[in-house]
């Protein structure tokens, strides 16, 4: 029962927060408000019993990826034309769009789906035996992940090299 | 069965083969050796083949060469058919082509395309004889082409100058046009008869009523001689096509292809005999024509041009006499012709020879010492045109007028009156032709007058040949050898007694023409002059040549090219085709433009885009699923 | 319930990409979409308890994090070309 409330709660909060990124001038606020969501959707995940994800959520999107984004940010703090104005010439065709899309999906998901439990998950999305899983039956995708961060690094050279060319 | 008759066909087509090919690498000698040897021995053959059907008592003799095209029922062949008419023909186009080749070795001696001349007159002896001696119509109208295209060929020979070659597109082209109403006419006969062999089509016609009139199909072919045989309408390119050599002039325009139209009618005489109109028709035109170039010719200043005019007004009385039934005095007029004519026309090229290549009667005079054998045999001829007796036009032309008269079958008044007065009309201007250019004093330049020259042995001989045919000539008489083929019409009785009185005015005419013209040309030169100036329009419109060239030109020519030009280029080709063309390629840039500017870089624009995507692919996928 | 929830974020991500101006902001728009499709793919793992749901968020993890390693420097340069972070600017590619 609580756990439904919370489960509600922590979806609600994403929602809001996410509704908020669009709504938001600056672009630290923006940034605040993604990490909010991150961090509810990994209350989310948690909830659902699904704890390696949502350890996971936490540590590489909010830890990793939201810090590299904040500090890009306080790079870059121009204040420009965009500041002024947060919205291209698209916000009303793209909402219109944005609300025919939910719909289309809602519709088609209404009937076919059932109300998702809460808790369960158990053993099977514990961290060593998520591990056990995942390097046995998806080993093959582990190596290819592993090669498309290799790939990731060779680019984060390639892009430093030119910049420092340009700049030396 | 020996096939004699391809091979007097084959042998001048091998003679084109081997002086168009080797001719110019084996040297004048070899050309002239190959193109008079194989003519002569297919004459040699010919005799062969007259004796043989002599002794079969005029059977006629079919050889089969080769099945062309059997279709389901239908079977064409390339058969040749020989009989009393067929030889007189082949005799004909062999001997005196033979004749007219060797006279060319003299005349076209030095010429640098030597050995293609003697190729094309080969050529062109192939494609008569195929003509002649031809089974199925279709075989004789591929000679029919084909003498088409050596005339072409012939006329345009020396082709680097532009008039020249001109000359060879108009010939072929008129022809060309008189094709059009032979080939319906063949048409028509192979749709109700189911053959086109000329032998089974007379008897069809003879014996039974075919499904088809005769006199279309009578007039059709009628309108294919026309073209050939140079008459009214189609008459205009004989006289264009003397820019051709003079022996092939002689040759081609006077005794062998324009004569294709007279043996074409007598061939088919079981349809005309059975086709009044057509006949009548043909008669008519006939004597309009003869007397029309007859006037022509009296004003004329080039030699070669009166004796093209001349020429076609001959072929007029030819077709005047097949018009009213008599086809074996029109075979006997034309058998005379050739001879005659083939003498006038080569003399007339042994005179331009000795006169450097002048060929304006008015520059000429006095001839008769210097070129004494061309003298001669010219005078023959020309008296024999005249119809002098007892030389061989008097004969010929004499049943002509006969026959015009008196026949049953279309025999007039009027019609003898016109050609009587063409006879006149012929005497008079062939004389006047002699005096100018023999008699009186020199009129030639002082440069070509120290020139002169009687012609080498290869023309003189050739010349004294045909001038000794055209004297005895008449005393054979073709009417009487080809009657159980082509029988004489009957004679109306009322006018029977009128024979000898008309034999009386022949040689009245013959000599009035031959009085008026030494009157006023061979006295003073003012005599001339005199009378030119009191016709001044009369002498106008003659010298125009009644001025059809031009009205040709305006009426048709000028609106055909209108009509090219404007409707069919500027219209249909440039707007209609070309504009499509342009159209679609204009609009595929533009649409190509229009919807290029969907991409224009905005990255926004482009996620929207996406969303749409993914929106239409879900709703889709959720439709069908 | 959570799919919609689901749904609902992946939409606001991608009318963020399409409505803010800020480039920034935009690649933050853009992790937004992926976290809706974490979510989606955890409550269908939840529900069918396959593990295969919870490898392919794992993979997502690593994909976005290193699709943000390259984006931001890609970023950081254009900027220092242009000096201005409105996407607008950013046309050189039209046609």
């Amino acid at each position: 029962m609580i756990e439904t409330v919370l489960l509600w709660l922590f979806a609600g909060t994403a929602l809001a927060a996410a509704a908020l990124m669009l709504v938001l001038r600056h672009p630290m606020r923006v940034a605040l408000a993604l990490s909010a969501t991150m961090l509810s959707l990994a209350g989310v995940y948690a909830l659902l019993g699904v704890h390696v994800i949502a350890i996971f959520q936490v540590l590489i999107y909010v830890g990793a990826v939201m810090v590299f984004m904040v500090y890009a940010i306080m790079l870059l703090d121009v204040r420009d034309y965009s500041f002024a104005r947060r919205y291209s010439w698209l916000l009303l065709p793209g909402a219109v769009a944005a609300i025919a899309f939910v719909a289309i999906l809602a519709h088609g998901f209404w009937q076919s789906l059932p109300d998702q439990a809460t808790g369960g998950g158990g053993p099977l999305f514990g961290v060593q035996q998520f591990s056990i899983e995942f390097l046995n039956e998806y080993w093959l995708h582990f190596e290819l992940v592993s090669v498309l961060l290799v790939a990731a690094v060779v680019a984060a050279l390639a892009v430093l090299e030119v910049g420092r060319r340009n700049r030396g | 069965m020996s096939q004699l008759l391809t091979t007097i066909v084959l042998l001048p087509l091998a003679g084109f083969l081997l002086n168009g090919l080797l001719g110019n690498r084996l040297g004048a000698r070899f050309v002239s050796a190959v193109g008079c040897g194989l003519p002569i021995a297919a004459f040699a053959v010919a005799v062969k083949c007259f004796v043989d059907l002599q002794a079969a008592g005029g059977a006629p003799r079919i050889d089969l060469a080769y099945s062309w095209l059997i279709a389901g029922d239908n079977t064409f062949e390339i058969a040749f058919y020989f009989d009393r008419l067929a030889a007189v023909m082949t005799l004909i186009v062999t001997g005196v082509g033979s004749l007219i080749h060797v006279y060319s070795i003299g005349y076209m001696k030095g010429d640098k395309s030597y050995a293609r001349y003697f190729a094309y007159l080969n050529l062109f002896l192939f494609f008569m004889l195929l003509l002649v001696l031809g089974r199925s119509l279709l075989v004789l109208f591929v000679g029919w082409e084909g003498v088409g295209l050596a005339s072409y060929l012939l006329i345009g020979f020396w082709f680097e100058d532009p008039d020249k070659a001109r000359a060879g597109k108009k010939a072929f082209i008129t022809n060309r046009i008189g094709d059009a109403g032979f080939l319906l006419g063949m048409f028509v006969l192979y749709q109700a008869l189911g053959t086109l062999d000329m032998d089974r089509i007379n008897a069809a016609f003879t014996t039974g009523a075919p499904a088809v009139s005769a006199s279309l199909v009578g007039i059709l072919l009628f309108i294919g001689a026309t073209g050939k045989s140079a008459q009214i309408p189609l008459h205009v390119w004989l006289p264009d096509a003397m820019a051709g050599p003079t022996p092939v002039s002689a040759l081609i325009h006077a005794a062998t292809m324009v004569t294709a139209g007279v043996y074409l009618v007598a061939r088919m005489s079981g349809i005309y005999v059975n086709a009044p109109e057509a006949s009548a028709v043909i008669a008519a035109i006939g004597a309009a024509t003869a007397f029309f170039a007859a006037t022509i010719a009296v004003v004329q200043t080039d030699i070669k041009k009166v004796l093209a005019y001349s020429t076609i007004s001959q072929l007029g009385f030819m077709f005047v006499a097949a018009g009213v039934g008599a086809y074996g005095v029109a075979i006997f007029h034309l058998y005379t012709h050739a001879f005659f004519k083939a003498c006038l026309f080569l003399g007339a090229g042994s005179v331009i020879h000795a006169m450097s290549g002048e060929q304006d009667i008015r520059k000429m005079g006095g001839l008769a010492r210097k070129i004494p054998v061309t003298f001669a045999t010219f005078t023959v001829a020309t008296a024999a045109i005249a119809g002098i007796p007892p030389l061989a036009g008097f004969f010929s032309k004499d049943e002509i007028l006969w026959f015009a008269f008196a026949s049953t079958r279309g025999g007039s008044g009027l019609l003898y009156a016109t050609i009587a007065t063409t006879a006149l009309l012929t005497s008079f201007y062939m004389f006047r032709l002699l005096w100018l250019t023999f008699f009186g004093r020199s009129r030639m330049t002082p440069e070509v007058e120290h020139h002169v020259h009687e012609s080498p042995l290869s023309m003189t001989s050739v010349l004294v040949v045909l001038a000794v045919l055209s004297a005895i000539g008449g005393f054979l008489s073709i009417p009487h050898f080809l009657e159980a083929l082509l029988p004489l019409p009957a004679i109306v009785p009322a006018l029977e007694h009128y024979e000898t009185p008309l034999v009386v005015a022949s040689i009245v005419l013959a000599f009035a023409g031959l009085a008026a013209a030494a009157y006023v040309y061979g006295g003073a030169a003012e005599r001339a002059e005199r009378v030119r100036l009191r016709f001044p329009v009369l002498h106008r419109i003659l010298s125009g040549k009644y001025y059809v060239d031009e009205a040709y030109d305006a009426l048709i020519g000028r609106p055909l090219v209108w009509i090219s030009e404007r409707i069919f280029l500027g219209f249909g080709d440039r707007t209609l085709f070309d504009g499509t063309l342009h159209g679609l390629a204009a609009l595929g840039r533009r649409t190509a433009a229009g919807l290029s500017r969907v991409q224009n870089g905005n990255l926004h624009l482009y996620a929207l885009l996406a969303l749409f995507g993914i929106i239409v692919s879900i709703a889709w996928g959720w439709r069908h699923v | 319930m959570l799919i919609a929830v689901s749904a609902s974020l992946f939409a606001l991500g991608l009318l963020g990409v399409i409505a803010r101006r800020n480039v920034l902001v935009m690649l933050m728009c853009m992790e937004l979409m992926l976290n809706g499709v974490n979510l989606s793919l955890v409550t269908f793992a939840q529900q069918t308890a396959s593990a295969a749901g919870a490898v392919l968020v794992f993979l997502v993890f690593v994909v976005a994090t290193a699709e943000i390693a390259i984006a931001i420097p890609i970023v950081l340069l254009l900027v220092r070309r242009k000096a201005v972070l409105d996407l607008d600017a950013y046309t050189d590619l039209k046609g």
